[in-house]
C-alpha cells in the first residue's frame, strides 16, 4: 500500500543516494589520482629519455627507450640491487624497532600519571623539533667514536644507522599513538590485571592489537622517513656497497654539471616500490572497529 | 613491596598477586647487571683514550636507566627508558654539541684542534736558499734497516743513514762496492739495493725517518729528491706561540689564530670557546634590520598555509576513503599515498621542470588555453604560490595516512548518537570527528608547523629563495624563510663556512619555534580533557 | 627503603665489576703500540683526540683511499689497479658527490676517516687550505709537463697543493648555419642578434639565463669589470671589490639595454636556454664542454669560438680540476709517488681525457688532441682567469647573483643593482 511503497521509495532512494556518493567518491578520488600522478608520470617520463634531461616536453621522450633502468642494473660499479636490499633491511629493523620502542612509551604516556609527565611530553617534542642541521657533525664523531669499541655500530654500519634513526624515535608518533590509547578505556587493563594479568602482559596481549591501525602508521611512517633519509645516511655510510637507496642515487646527480636525471629518476621509481608493497599490505590494519565490541566485553 | 607498587602505577590500579614477583625481581637485577657491566666496560675504554664526553653520556645514561629500574616510583619511566636513552644519545646531544659550538669559533680556519693545528705547522718545511738537493738510492738490510745513498748535483755523492752522520764516501770505503753507471753503488756491505718497486711501497716508512745527524738531517721529499730541510715553525709552549727560528717571529695565539705582532696569521687556526660574541654579531647583523620582518611573516605564513593545505586535503581524502565499501580503496589509497614515497629531491625539481616558464607544460598549456601563464619564478607572489603547491603536493600524503590512522579511533557509536540527535554531515564532523582528531593529531600539526618552518629544501630547491628582493643590506629573497635567509650570514660569508655562527642562528630559530610550540601545546590540555571525557 | 636501594645497588656494582674482570681482556688498546700521547680532548669539546697512529703496516697492508665523484670514480679504479698491479698497493676507491668530497673531508680529514687522495676543482683551495687539510705537494721537474695557468691555478700562497688534470672554460657558441663568422665584438653580436630576430629566424639572437654570474664573468670582463683585483703576482686581492667598478657597471649597463630591447628574457634559464639552441630557436650562447654531449645528441650543428671583446679582451673564468693530498694522509709521500709516476702518465691523462672531456691539462696530451671542440675550448680558455680560490669568493656569487637577476626582472636600474651588490659582498667580507 501506500506505505509500504513509501518504505520501497524511501528506500530506493537511499540506494540511488548511495550509489551517488559511491561515485562522487569515485570521482573525487580519479581528480585526487591525477593530481598526485600527474608529476610522477614526468618523472616515469625523465626516466625513459636517455638525454639526461628533466624537462621534457613530450610525455614519451623522442628516443624513448629502457636504456637507463639497463644501465642502472648492469651497472658494475654501482650496485643497485644491493642498494635496494640495503634500505629495506635498514629501514624494516628500524620501523619493526621504533613501532615497538614508540608503543611503550606512548602506553605509559597514556596510561600512567606520574609527575613531570606534561613536561616530559613537552620536552620531548621540542627537541624534535631543534633545527638539526649541525647533527651531521656531532653524529659523525660520535658514531666514529663507538665504532672504535664496538665495531659493528660505528661509522659505515648499518647497526650504526639503525641506531642514529631509532634516537629520533621518540617524539611526534608517540603522541599520535597516545592519542590513540587514550580512545581505548582504562577499564579493559584493569579487568585484565584483575583476572590475574601482569601489566606488561595486559600490554601486549590486551591493548595492543586493539591499537593495530596506528601500529601500521607509525610503521609506515618510520618506514618511509627512514628509506628516504639520505642526509643522515650519506655523513654515516662510506663504501658503495653498504650504501642506501637515497645514498646511491644521489651520486648520480652529485656531478657539477653533469648530472645523470634519467638514471636517477629510474632509480627513484623503482624505488619506491618496496613502500608502496608496504603500504598495501598494511592497509589491512588501517580498519575500526576493533574497539567496538571490546568496550561491551 | 606491595602497597609501593600499587601506589606508583596510579590510582585505580588493583594489587597483582605476589608470588610472581619474585623470579620478575631477579630477572631485573640480572638485566641490570648486564648492563652495567657492559657500560663499565665501555667507560673504561673511553676514559683510557681520554674521550670525556661521550663516557659522561654513557654514564649519565646508564645511571638513569639504574636509578629508574631500582626505584619503585619510577616505574612508569621504565616504559619509555629505551626510546629515552637512544633520544638522549642521538638527538640531543648534537643539540648540546650545536649549543657548545655557537659558544666557539668553530669556522673554516678553525676546525682543528690545537693540538692538531700545531702538529700540521710543525710539519711545515722548508729549503734554506742555495741549500743542496740530493738524488737518492735506498738501500736496505735484512733486519729491516735503511741507508741511503745520495747523489748531489756537483757529482758528490754521500751515504747517510738515520742517527749517524752524512758522510762523503768513495767505493772501497766503509763497504761500498763500485759505481754502476748511473753512479749507485753496486753493492753495500749489510745491505741491498732496494727495487723501485719496493721503494715505492716503502717510500712512506722512509720519509718519515730522518737520516744523518740532527741537526742537519736529510729528508725525503719525493722519489726524486732528498735534501736538509728545515722546520719552519716550532711551538713554544712557555709564550704559547710559535716561532719562526729563521727570522724570529713571534705567533701568539690569539683567539684560535698564530698571529704576529704585524698581524700576520697562520694557517691553519684552531678551535677555541669564544663566549658570546657570535650571538652578539647576530644581534648587531644587518641581516636584522632589512627585510628581516618581511622574511619572518613569510616564514610563518608558509608554515601556517602549508599545514593548513596538507591537513584539510588529507582529512578529506581519509574520510572520503574511510568507508569500506568504497570499491577499489585500496589501489586507491596506494595510488594516492605514491608522492610520499618518491624522494622529495627529484619531485621538487620535477614539478620546478613543469613550472618553467619557458618549456615547462603547465604554462604551455595554459599559454595556449588561457593566453597568459604565470611567472612562477619571477614574480614573488607567484613564486610564493608555487611553493605552497608543490609543499601542498608533498605533504598530503603523511596528513592523509595519519588522519586514516586516528579516525579509527573514534567509535562509531558516537556518530550513531549524534546522527540520531539529529545532527547532519556536516555538523557530525565539526562536533564529533574535528575535536577526538585533534587530540592526537593536533602536536602533528604542531610539528609539521615546526617543520616548515625551518622547511630549506623546498625553498632553496625552487629558487633559492629567489627572486631576489632589491635593494638590501644583505641578499634576500622573495621566497627566503628565516633559516635560508640566516644561513646565508654563515655559508656565503666571506670567510667560508662559518659553523659556530650558523650554530648561534640556530638555536635563535630554534627558541622562536620553541615559543610557538610551547604557546601551541597549551591546547593540546583542553584537546585532552576533551577526549577523556567522551 | 633507600638502605634497600643502597643494598641492591652495591650487590650490582660488585656483580658487574666481577663480571667485567673475568671478562677475556678487551681488545689491546692502542696504547701498546708506540704512539703520541693521546691529549684528552677537553670536555665537552667534540672532535676527538688525534687518532693514535697506527704502527706503519708491513707492505701488505698499504692502501690508497681515494675520493673521485661519479664521472671520474670508473676510470680511477682502471687505473688504480693498474698501480696496484705493478707496485703492490691497493688503491680504494670511494666514490661521493662531487660537492660532498670537499665538505666531508672537512669533517672525516681531521677525524682520521679521511682518504689519502681526492679528486676536486681548484676553487676549493682557498678554504681546504686554511683549514689545514691539504698536503703541500712536489712534483720536481714534473711541474713543467702542466700548463702554467693550471700549475697557478693550484698554488695558495706559494705553494702547490694539488696536481692539475683538466681545465674547464665556457666559449661562445653558435649555429654556423645562421651565424656564419665568429662575432669579435658584443656590438657585433647584438647586431647578428638584432638582424636574425627581425627576419623571424630565431626567437632570440643571443640567449643568457639570468642570476649566473659565472656565465656573465665573460662579458662583464669584455667591458673591462673585475670581481677581485690582482696582485702583481697574481693572486687575487679581496680588499679590491670590482663588483662596482667602472668595467662592471658598463656590462651591467649593457645588459640593461639587452633586457630592454628585448634580445634577453628573464624567462629563460639555463634548460630552456640549452633547449632553444638545439631546436634554431637560438643563435649563440655562451657554455662550457659539460654540454658537448647533450649538443651533439641533439644534432644541431655547432661552433665554438672565444668570448668576443668589447672595450677589453672578454675572458673567461678558468676551472681546473686536479689531484689534491689530504694532510691527514698517512701515506702522503706514497700519494705524491702515485701521482708523479703513475698519473702524470701519457695514458693515464688520456684515459682520464676519455672519460671526462676537457682541454687537458698535461701538456703532451693536450698538444695531442684531435678533438676540434677541444682545441677550440683550449683556444678560448687561452686567456682565461683562474675562478678565485680565496675563501671571500663564497660572499660574492650570490650578491652577484641577485643583480644580474634583479637586472634582467628590470627592478633596478643596473648601477644600482651592481653598487648594492657591491656593498652586500663589502659587508660580508668585513664580518657582519
Amino acid at each position: 500500500m501506500s506505505s509500504l511503497s513509501w518504505v520501497k521509495g524511501f528506500r530506493a532512494s537511499r540506494r540511488r543516494q548511495k550509489r551517488l556518493l559511491l561515485s562522487l567518491r569515485l570521482m573525487i578520488g580519479m581528480v585526487a589520482i591525477i593530481f598526485a600522478l600527474f608529476p610522477v608520470i614526468w618523472i616515469v617520463s625523465a626516466s625513459l629519455d636517455p638525454a639526461n634531461s628533466l624537462v621534457n616536453q613530450a610525455l614519451i621522450p623522442r628516443n624513448a627507450s629502457l636504456v637507463n633502468y639497463q644501465r642502472l642494473l648492469n651497472n658494475p660499479i654501482h650496485p643497485f640491487p644491493q642498494w635496494m636490499w640495503n634500505s629495506v633491511k635498514v629501514s624494516s629493523i628500524s620501523s619493526l624497532l621504533a613501532v615497538f620502542l614508540t608503543g611503550l612509551s606512548a602506553y605509559a604516556f597514556s596510561r600512567f600519571r606520574f609527575q613531570g609527565r606534561r613536561s616530559l611530553l613537552l620536552t620531548v617534542l621540542l627537541v624534535q623539533v631543534f633545527p638539526n642541521m649541525l647533527a651531521m657533525v656531532a653524529l659523525f664523531l660520535l658514531l666514529q667514536q663507538i665504532g672504535n669499541y664496538i665495531p659493528s655500530m660505528g661509522l659505515n654500519t648499518h647497526g650504526g644507522l639503525i641506531l642514529v634513526y631509532l634516537g629520533g624515535v621518540l617524539g611526534f608518533n608517540t603522541w599520535l599513538m597516545k592519542g590513540f590509547f587514550d580512545s581505548i578505556p582504562r577499564d579493559l587493563d584493569e579487568s585484565a590485571m584483575i583476572d590475574g594479568a601482569s601489566r606488561w602482559q595486559a600490554f601486549w596481549h590486551v591493548i595492543l592489537p586493539l591499537v593495530r591501525p596506528i601500529l601500521a602508521v607509525v610503521g609506515i611512517l618510520t618506514f618511509i622517513g627512514t628509506y628516504s633519509d639520505f642526509v643522515l645516511a650519506r655523513v654515516m655510510l662510506q663504501s658503495t656497497e653498504n650504501f642506501t637507496l637515497a645514498v646511491g642515487l644521489s651520486l648520480f646527480i652529485g656531478g657539477r654539471f653533469t648530472q645523470q636525471w634519467g638514471e636517477f629518476a629510474a632509480g627513484a621509481l623503482m624505488g619506491a616500490v618496496p613502500i608502496v608493497i608496504v603500504f598495501l599490505l598494511l592497509q589491512d590494519y588501517l580498519v575500526s572497529g576493533l574497539t567496538r565490541g571490546a568496550v561491551k566485553g | 613491596m606491595s602497597t609501593v607498587e600499587a601506589k606508583a602505577r596510579g590510582p585505580t590500579m588493583p594489587l597483582a598477586p605476589l608470588r610472581s614477583h619474585i623470579p620478575r625481581i631477579a630477572l631485573r637485577l640480572l638485566g641490570l647487571a648486564v648492563i652495567d657491566a657492559f657500560t663499565l666496560w665501555f667507560l673504561y675504554q673511553l676514559v683510557i683514550d681520554g674521550v670525556w664526553f661521550l663516557a659522561a653520556a654513557i654514564a649519565i645514561i646508564t645511571l638513569g636507566i639504574n636509578v629508574v629500574f631500582l626505584r619503585e616510583g619510577l616505574y612508569p619511566i621504565r616504559w619509555l627508558s629505551p626510546g629515552l636513552a637512544l633520544m638522549l644519545l642521538m638527538v640531543v646531544y648534537p643539540v648540546i654539541f650545536t649549543f657548545y659550538t655557537a659558544f666557539t669559533n668553530y669556522s673554516d680556519g678553525h676546525l682543528l684542534t690545537k693540538t692538531q693545528a700545531i702538529r700540521i705547522l710543525e710539519k711545515e718545511q722548508f729549503l734554506p736558499e742555495g741549500a743542496p738537493t740530493y738524488r737518492w738510492i735506498a738501500f736496505s738490510s735484512p733486519d729491516g734497516e735503511y741507508v741511503l745513498w745520495l747523489m748531489s748535483e756537483d757529482g758528490k755523492a754521500f751515504l747517510a743513514s738515520p742517527g749517524e752522520p752524512a758522510r762523503e764516501v768513495t767505493p772501497g770505503e766503509a763497504g761500498v762496492g763500485p759505481l754502476d753507471e748511473e753512479g749507485v753503488p753496486q753493492s753495500i756491505e749489510g745491505y741491498e739495493r732496494l727495487s723501485r718497486i719496493d721503494t715505492v711501497r716503502f717510500i712512506s716508512e722512509l720519509g718519515k725517518l730522518e737520516f744523518g745527524e740532527p741537526p742537519n738531517t736529510i729528508k725525503i721529499s719525493s722519489l726524486d729528491k732528498a735534501a736538509q730541510y728545515q722546520q719552519r715553525y716550532v711551538y713554544d709552549p712557555v709564550q704559547d706561540a710559535m716561532v719562526d727560528p729563521a727570522t724570529g717571529t713571534v705567533y701568539r695565539a690569539v683567539e684560535g689564530t698564530f698571529t704576529s705582532l704585524t698581524g700576520e696569521a697562520l694557517w691553519p687556526g684552531f678551535q677555541v670557546t669564544t663566549g658570546r660574541q657570535n650571538f652578539q654579531r647576530l644581534l648587531t647583523s644587518p641581516a636584522l634590520r632589512g627585510p628581516f620582518i618581511r622574511v619572518f611573516l613569510w616564514t610563518v605564513g608558509f608554515a601556517l598555509l602549508s599545514v593548513f593545505s596538507t591537513f584539510v586535503l588529507g582529512l578529506f581524502l581519509a574520510i572520503v576513503f574511510n568507508d569500506p565499501t568504497v570499491p577499489a580503496r585500496k589501489l586507491i589509497r596506494s595510488l594516492l599515498i605514491i608522492p610520499y614515497t618518491v624522494p622529495g629531491f627529484i619531485s621538487i625539481l620535477i614539478w620546478v621542470g613543469l613550472l618553467n616558464p619557458h618549456l615547462g607544460v603547465i604554462n604551455t598549456n595554459l599559454k595556449e588555453f588561457l593566453g597568459w601563464s604565470p611567472p612562477w619564478f619571477s614574480d614573488p607572489w607567484w613564486a610564493k604560490a608555487g611553493i605552497l603547491l608543490i609543499n601542498l603536493w608533498l605533504g598530503y600524503p603523511y596528513m592523509m595516512l595519519v588522519c586514516s590512522g586516528a579516525l579509527q579511533a573514534i567509535s562509531p557509536e558516537l556518530y550513531e548518537a549524534a546522527e540520531m540527535d539529529g545532527a547532519d554531515a556536516w555538523q557530525r564532523l565539526w562536533h564529533v570527528t574535528l575535536p577526538l582528531l585533534l587530540v592526537s593529531v593536533g602536536p602533528l600539526l604542531i610539528g609539521s608547523f615546526a617543520f616548515n618552518f625551518n622547511n630549506f629544501t623546498v625553498i632553496y630547491l625552487f629558487n633559492k629563495g629567489g627572486p631576489p628582493m632589491a635593494g638590501t643590506l644583505t641578499p634576500a629573497g622573495h621566497t627566503d624563510i628565516l633559516i635560508s635567509y640566516t644561513f646565508r650570514l654563515a655559508f656565503a660569508s666571506g670567510r667560508g663556512n662559518d659553523y659556530a655562527y650558523a650554530a648561534a642562528i640556530t638555536i635563535a630559530i630554534f627558541l622562536v619555534v620553541a615559543a610557538i610550540t610551547m604557546f601551541n601545546f597549551r591546547y593540546t590540555k583542553v584537546w585532552e580533557e576533551v577526549s577523556e571525557s567522551v | 627503603m633507600k638502605k634497600r636501594l643502597f643494598a641492591v645497588l652495591g650487590v650490582l656494582v660488585v656483580v658487574s665489576f666481577t663480571v667485567v674482570g673475568c671478562a677475556p681482556a678487551a681488545t689491546p688498546t692502542p696504547e701498546e703500540v708506540a704512539t703520541p700521547p693521546a691529549t684528552p680532548t677537553p670536555l665537552p669539546k667534540a672532535t676527538p683526540t688525534p687518532p693514535p697512529a697506527t704502527p706503519t703496516p708491513s707492505p701488505e697492508e698499504i692502501t690508497l683511499t681515494i675520493w673521485a665523484d661519479e664521472t671520474r670514480a670508473p676510470i680511477i679504479e682502471e687505473i688504480g689497479n693498474a698501480f696496484t698491479e705493478q707496485y703492490g698497493v691497493e688503491i680504494v676507491v670511494q666514490q661521493m658527490g662531487f660537492g660532498d668530497v670537499r665538505d666531508q673531508l672537512m669533517i672525516a680529514g681531521p677525524a682520521g676517516e679521511g682518504p689519502d687522495i681526492l679528486i676536486g676543482a681548484h676553487d676549493w683551495l682557498g678554504q681546504l687550505v686554511i683549514n689545514g687539510l691539504l698536503a703541500p705537494l712536489d712534483f720536481g721537474d714534473k711541474e713543467d709537463l702542466f700548463l702554467d695557468a693550471a700549475i697557478q691555478a693550484f698554488t695558495y700562497e706559494g705553494e702547490l697543493y694539488g696536481m692539475p688534470y683538466a681545465t674547464e672554460n665556457v666559449a661562445l657558441f653558435r649555429n654556423p648555419e645562421l651565424v656564419l663568422a665568429a662575432p669579435q665584438t658584443w656590438d657585433e653580436v647584438v647586431e647578428i642578434a638584432a638582424e636574425l630576430e627581425a627576419a623571424g629566424t630565431v626567437e632570440q639572437g643571443y640567449v643568457l639565463q639570468p642570476g649566473d654570474p659565472y656565465h656573465f664573468f665573460p662579458i662583464m670582463t669584455a667591458f673591462g669589470g673585475y670581481v677581485f683585483g690582482q696582485n702583481p703576482d697574481g693572486t687575487y686581492n679581496p680588499d679590491d671589490v670590482g663588483i662596482d667598478s667602472e668595467g662592471s657597471i658598463a656590462a651591467a649597463e649593457w645588459l640593461d639595454m639587452m633586457v630592454k630591447e628585448g634580445h634577453l628574457s628573464a624567462d629563460v634559464d639555463w634548460e630552456a636556454m640549452h633547449v632553444m639552441f638545439e631546436n634554431g630557436e637560438a643563435a649563440m650562447f655562451i657554455t662550457g664542454p659539460w654540454s658537448l654531449s647533450r649538443l651533439r645528441e641533439s644534432g644541431i650543428p655547432y661552433a665554438i669560438s672565444p668570448i668576443p671583446d668589447a672595450t677589453s679582451d672578454g675572458r673567461p673564468f678558468l676551472g681546473v680540476q686536479g689531484f689534491m693530498v689530504s694532510a691527514f694522509s698517512e701515506d702522503v709521500l706514497l700519494a705524491q709517488t702515485f701521482l708523479t709516476e703513475f698519473a702524470a702518465t701519457e695514458e693515464t691523462m688520456q684515459a682520464l681525457f676519455e672519460a671526462d672531456p676537457r682541454p687537458p691539462a698535461f701538456l703532451p696530451v693536450r698538444e695531442k688532441i684531435e678533438d676540434p671542440d677541444m682545441t677550440a675550448f683550449g683556444e678560448a680558455g687561452e686567456n682565461g682567469l683562474p675562478m678565485p680560490a680565496i675563501p671571500e669568493m663564497s660572499a660574492v656569487w650570490t650578491a652577484w647573483g641577485d643583480a644580474v637577476t634583479l637586472i634582467f626582472q628590470q627592478q633596478t636600474p643596473p648601477d644600482e643593482a651592481f653598487t648594492n651588490a657591491a656593498q652586500q659582498i663589502r659587508t660580508a667580507i668585513a664580518g657582519q
